[in-house]
């Protein structure tokens, strides 16, 4: 542990640099004196004091440097004598076994419980000299001989003890000054005869080492009063002062005062040393913490420079990330040890680091992990056990729209633990991916564990109800999942019983869970729209006209359920212009729309028949042997049937046909089919394929669009999602939830002003989801709302 | 230079004073600055021992144990008042680590022995700065400690700074640095007149000359002649001054309390013995002691009575000035009882003492 006294320069060096860092404070330079560079023998307390590295005093001069004076008797560091100086055991910062003024009961905080035994926070620390200047317990003042065969050792804590008889104190201190001045011969007459019999003169370093600070100021006063021309040694004086600006200090960086913080620390540069490692972090932190980042950063690059011990080392570096930006840190990294294994001590800091930024990522689509970071957490998340590093890059590869590497990671979590937040993150990337079905097997069980959970099992549902071609659902999946769409009051979910009922064929029932929707949600136009489509079919005539009329003016495309202009050859399929049926985008669970009260369905009101699916189209020859018009007829039949994979291949024979009209016809129809697949850029294609008249081209490429867009907002692509919107604006007017669609993505790109402008015109038309949208930015916007 | 100009017309306002009988009742007042010597080393020992703590704390001992800004500036007051150096020095080495901490360099209120960190409240309490600062600036002078006076100096301007506003072309001096301003409360700004300390404000016209203390001193006096509630004609402890019509401050108990009862004693002490100003003090008090109490606003009548020989001394000490009453021979012994009426009575007993020993 003993160094020699060479580097003793090197750190004064550096305290330099650090000291100029105040220097805003105080006009001096800062220079350093070296101390006591007398002759042989060497300075005895060099080795020890190369040891407590970083603790030598600064000393302030009007910009000269002072330099050692061989002769004339230096005054010893004051801190070489402080007594126990705080050098936490660690990050914890746990309190030093000795006394000191930091641990000593703080003024008027029950002194009295240690007053029985005055010896206990007595001088000297039971230290060895590693562990900081603290070692040096109380020394009597006076300035040290300057050199000679028996170094002047200071005895007087060692006669304070041997004349209270506290003999392991006294054992204790023998074997500090021992290590300290291994040429020393302690004095044999301790007990017997106390030479420096000034027991006021104890007393006062008694008080100061117990950090009776007020007591010790009064009993030097007392004297000075009473004995006319006594004077407190310098040494004390200055002591005194060290330690109650230390004192000061703390307290004000308790209350967060961090202006006096700084103002102390650069008045009292004698306490930023290694030893008191705790005060220079309350100064980095007082700078962090008024915006001067730079000096706190160069507050932290003086311990990492200066002081060994491993675990202050990490502590600073984690107290740095807490309080710096991350560009500051990478100074600071640059000081970090590594082990003969090539580990740097930093490593945990590194993790912390990542899993901040990944985390913070992964709650805003408009922040992104650098690679290295992701990297980082992703070898954590192997190697180590834990559930929440799998957990975080799952947030954030979902909410960058990587949903593959969001299952795995959610997965890998959800093996090391089976909870609610990794269920419900697995549950959203299934639906991502178009895995509705095992969304709604993860999500059932912890479906209660949250309103969030709630939703996405919701959304499950929703998703494995809208698939196209209807999924094929066991009838007792069914009822699990009406129970809680029920339960739930869940009108998005509701209306996709509805149209999972209708392509079903069960007219019946879809009729009544639209209906149910609308008593939950009196707005809900696809559910009007879906129940007029259902008393259609039903032949329910005075019914369909009746919610016909009741909508005709708040919705087109049920007002021309009156009059449909498609062609003859499909005309129930023309009327449902594909986006209708097809699920409203489920993801991020604040879109998913609130249930309102209303009387619930009946679970079993829904009963699948699936026997019932096989009819119509399907008994026919093969389609490749059709002609072509006949194939056209039979790509409608499967559109009604909600069968579009097969209705495409339909379409797909009928464009050779030699008739433009029927050519026209089939690549319309094929648009529709491979929409409703959700194959936009196939619609697209199939659109080119025979001219057609400008309505259909419209609604077409209306339809593409939107499609387009949405599957961009799903994906998180929310400047795609603009892009398409903004082409489809050219093209037809925005509805109500394509417009809400806009909002959010705006919301989502931090473009709050413009998703407020859309919501607000949205919702003045009174659509709800809008409402709801407007109502988040305005509180994002605002967020002393909440 | 200007500072020993001052002083030597302070004290020869106070030889006026002392020469003149009739000087007390006049509009002009005679401050002085108060000497060292006129509390016993015997009575102040008994407080110290009772109230001050070996770290140098006082200790608010009817307020569970708590110390304060105020607390800390009396004991400084009472300590110089005594010539204690020593117990001085003790005090302000405690205020200092323990409450001098803000970074406007006002002093921190409210120290609690019982909590970790012991500041519970940050905010500051300018009754407890003027009374830090005026203590150390006669202390700094009187026993040549330009350690002191350079704190006095640095307080002073703070108090300035931060804590004297104007408005109504009148200078308010705010309760505390927070929390009482006009953006602070829908009647702020409101103000404690118990916090004006006037014999501190030449003090701090020495040695903050950048803020106008006198009119600060004439602004509170003008404040009080106007803050007169209920039948009784007494100040609320807590005073709105959001309209030139003053009125009590909402939120608190309105009554003529504890704070107010110093008034008249500051007052006095300033040397402003102005009869006017005090007759609804006296009125209340009866001219006798025996009938000092918390005095509810509404009707004028006692809530409370304040049997405490400190609070009685309070009613002989303006029975004394105005009507030169001799003080009764039990108020004329200081036993300690709690820390805040033997403050006063210690108060009030040096008041007597350096310029109404007629009265004993």
């Amino acid at each position: 542990m003993r160094k020699a006294a060479v580097p003793l320069l090197l750190i004064a060096v550096v305290v330099e640099s650090f000291a100029l860092l105040l220097g805003g404070f105080r006009e001096h330079r800062v220079v350093i004196v070296t101390e006591r560079s007398g002759p042989v023998p060497p300075d005895p307390l060099a080795g020890a004091r190369a040891a407590l590295k970083g603790s030598r005093p600064v000393w302030i001069s009007g910009g000269a440097v002072i330099a050692p004076a061989a002769a004339e008797p230096v005054p010893s560091p004051p801190q070489a004598r402080t007594p126990a100086a705080p050098v936490p055991a660690g990050p914890s910062a746990t309190p030093p076994a000795g006394p000191s003024p930091n641990t000593a009961p703080g003024p008027g905080s029950a002194p009295a419980a240690t007053g029985a035994t005055p010896p206990s926070s007595a001088p000297a620390a039971p230290a060895a000299p590693e562990s900081g200047p603290a070692a040096g317990g109380v020394l009597p003042p006076g300035p040290p001989a300057p050199s000679g065969p028996q170094p002047a050792v200071d005895t007087t804590a060692l006669r304070y003890f041997a004349r209270i008889g506290d003999t392991r104190r006294l054992e204790a201190e023998l074997a500090r000054l021992r290590a300290l001045y291994p040429n020393w011969t302690p004095p044999t007459d301790l007990r017997a005869a106390p030479p420096v019999a000034d027991p006021q003169l104890d007393r006062m370093w008694q008080l100061y080492a117990q950090g009776q600070f007020g007591e010790a100021r009064k009993v030097i006063a007392d004297r000075m009063q009473a004995e006319s021309g006594w004077m407190p040694p310098a040494d004390l004086l200055d002591r005194l002062r060290v330690a109650e600006s230390r004192e000061r200090l703390i307290n004000a960086s308790d209350a967060k005062q961090y202006e006096t913080v700084v103002r102390i620390a650069a008045a009292t540069p004698s306490l930023l040393t290694c030893s008191e490692v705790d005060v220079l972090w309350r100064v980095g932190e007082a700078f962090a913490r008024t915006k001067r980042p730079a000096r706190a950063r160069d507050d932290y690059q003086y311990i990492l420079k200066n002081c060994d011990k491993p675990e202050e080392r990490l502590a600073t570096m984690q107290k740095a990330a807490s309080l710096l930006p991350r560009a500051d840190l990478d100074a600071l990294f640059a000081l970090e040890r590594r082990d003969p294994g090539g580990a740097g001590e930093f490593d945990p800091v590194r993790g912390d680091l990542a899993r901040a930024s990944v985390a913070a990522a992964g709650k805003d689509a408009t922040l992104t992990a650098t690679a290295s970071d992701l990297a980082i957490l992703e070898g954590l998340a192997r190697t180590g056990a834990a559930a929440n590093d799998p957990l975080l890059l799952g947030w954030y590869y979902l909410v960058h729209a990587e949903p593959e590497k969001a299952e795995q990671w959610f997965r890998l979590s959800r093996d090391r633990q089976n909870a609610a937040e990794p269920s419900e993150g697995l549950a959203l990337a299934l639906v991502a991916l178009k895995r509705p079905n095992d969304a709604e097997a993860v999500a059932y069980e912890w479906r209660k564990a949250s309103d969030n959970l709630r939703k996405v099992y919701l959304a499950a549902v929703a998703n494995l109800l809208a698939e196209e071609p209807p999924a094929d659902i066991s009838q007792e999946r069914l009822a699990r999942m009406i129970a809680v769409v029920a339960e739930a009051h869940d009108p998005a979910a509701g209306q996709q019983i509805g149209w999972y009922a209708r392509a079903l064929g069960q007219q019946e029932t879809a009729a009544q869970w639209f209906t149910t929707v609308l008593s939950w949600k009196p707005d809900d136009e696809p559910s009007a729209y879906g129940l007029a489509l259902a008393r259609q079919s039903l032949g329910e005539r005075d019914a369909f006209l009746a919610i016909v009329r009741a909508w005709s003016s708040r919705s087109a495309r049920i007002a021309q359920l009156l009059n449909p202009v498609r062609p003859k050859s499909a005309p129930e399929v023309a009327g449902s212009p594909p986006a209708a049926p097809s699920a409203p985008a489920p993801l991020p669970p604040e879109l998913v729309v609130e249930p309102r009260a209303g009387a619930p369905p009946q679970a079993d009101a829904y009963l699948p028949a699936r026997s019932r699916l096989r009819r119509g189209c399907t008994t026919e020859a093969p389609v490749a042997s059709l002609p072509a018009d006949l194939a056209l007829a039979r790509g409608w039949c499967l559109m009604q049937l909600n069968r579009p994979a097969e209705a495409a291949v339909a379409f797909d024979r009928a464009l050779a046909s030699a008739a433009s009209r029927t050519r026209e016809d089939a690549a319309y129809g094929l648009s529709l089919a491979n929409l409703r697949l959700g194959l936009t850029s196939r619609a697209a294609v199939a659109a080119t394929e025979a001219p057609m008249s400008g309505s259909r081209v419209t609604e077409l490429n209306a339809a593409i669009l939107a499609q387009r867009a949405t599957s961009a907002f799903d994906a998180g692509r929310y400047v795609e999602a603009l892009l398409a919107l903004d082409q489809r604006s050219r093209v037809a007017s925005e509805p109500l939830d394509l417009m809400t669609m806009r909002g959010w993505s705006y919301y989502h790109l931090g473009r709050w002003s413009d998703a407020q402008q859309v919501f607000s015109a949205a919702a003045a038309a009174g659509y709800r989801d809008a409402a709801k949208g407007l109502a988040t930015v305005e509180s994002a916007m605002n967020p002393r709302l909440h | 230079m200007t500072s020993r100009l001052l002083w030597s017309r302070l004290w020869l306002a106070v030889a006026l004073a002392l020469m003149s009988t009739a000087g007390v009742q006049a509009a002009s007042p005679a401050p002085e600055p108060s000497s060292p010597g006129t509390i016993t080393r015997e009575q102040w020992e008994l407080y110290r021992q009772r109230f001050v703590d070996r770290s140098g704390r006082i200790i608010d001992d009817a307020n569970k144990g708590i110390s304060h800004s105020e607390g800390q500036g009396f004991g400084l007051l009472l300590a110089y008042l005594a010539g204690d150096r020593s117990a001085f020095m003790q005090i302000w080495t405690f205020t200092r680590i323990e409450l001098l901490l803000r970074d406007d360099g006002l002093v921190a209120w409210r120290w609690d022995p019982d909590a970790k960190p012991h500041v519970t409240d940050i905010n500051d309490a300018s009754d407890g700065d003027l009374l830090i600062a005026y203590a150390l600036a006669l202390a700094g002078k009187n026993w040549d400690n330009p350690q002191f006076t350079v704190a006095a100096k640095d307080l002073a301007g703070a108090i300035g700074k931060r804590l004297v506003v104007e408005r109504d072309d009148r200078n308010l001096l705010m309760p505390g640095a927070a929390g009482f301003g006009e953006p602070d409360r829908p009647d702020g700004p409101v103000v404690n007149l118990s916090y004006w300390v006037y014999e501190a404000l030449p003090v701090m016209a020495e040695l903050a000359p950048g803020t106008d203390w006198e009119k600060l001193s004439t602004s509170g006096r003008a404040l009080l002649a106007q803050a007169r509630f209920g039948p009784a004609g007494l100040p609320a402890d807590w005073v709105s001054a959001r309209s030139e019509r003053l009125e009590p401050a909402k939120g608190f108990p309105q009554q003529f309390g504890y704070d107010g009862l110093r008034i008249p004693l500051y007052l006095l002490r300033a040397g402003y013995a102005d009869r006017a100003l005090l007759a609804p003090f006296a009125q209340v008090w009866g001219g006798e002691s025996g009938r000092v109490a918390v005095v509810a606003l509404s009707d004028g009548q006692p809530i409370e009575n304040l049997a405490d020989p400190g609070y009685q001394m309070l009613a002989a000490t303006l029975a004394c000035v105005l009507d030169r009453k001799p003080i009764p021979t039990a108020l004329r012994v200081f036993r300690p009882t709690s820390y805040y009426p033997s403050t006063i009575h210690l108060l009030a007993l040096s008041l007597v003492a350096q310029r109404h020993r007629e009265c004993l």
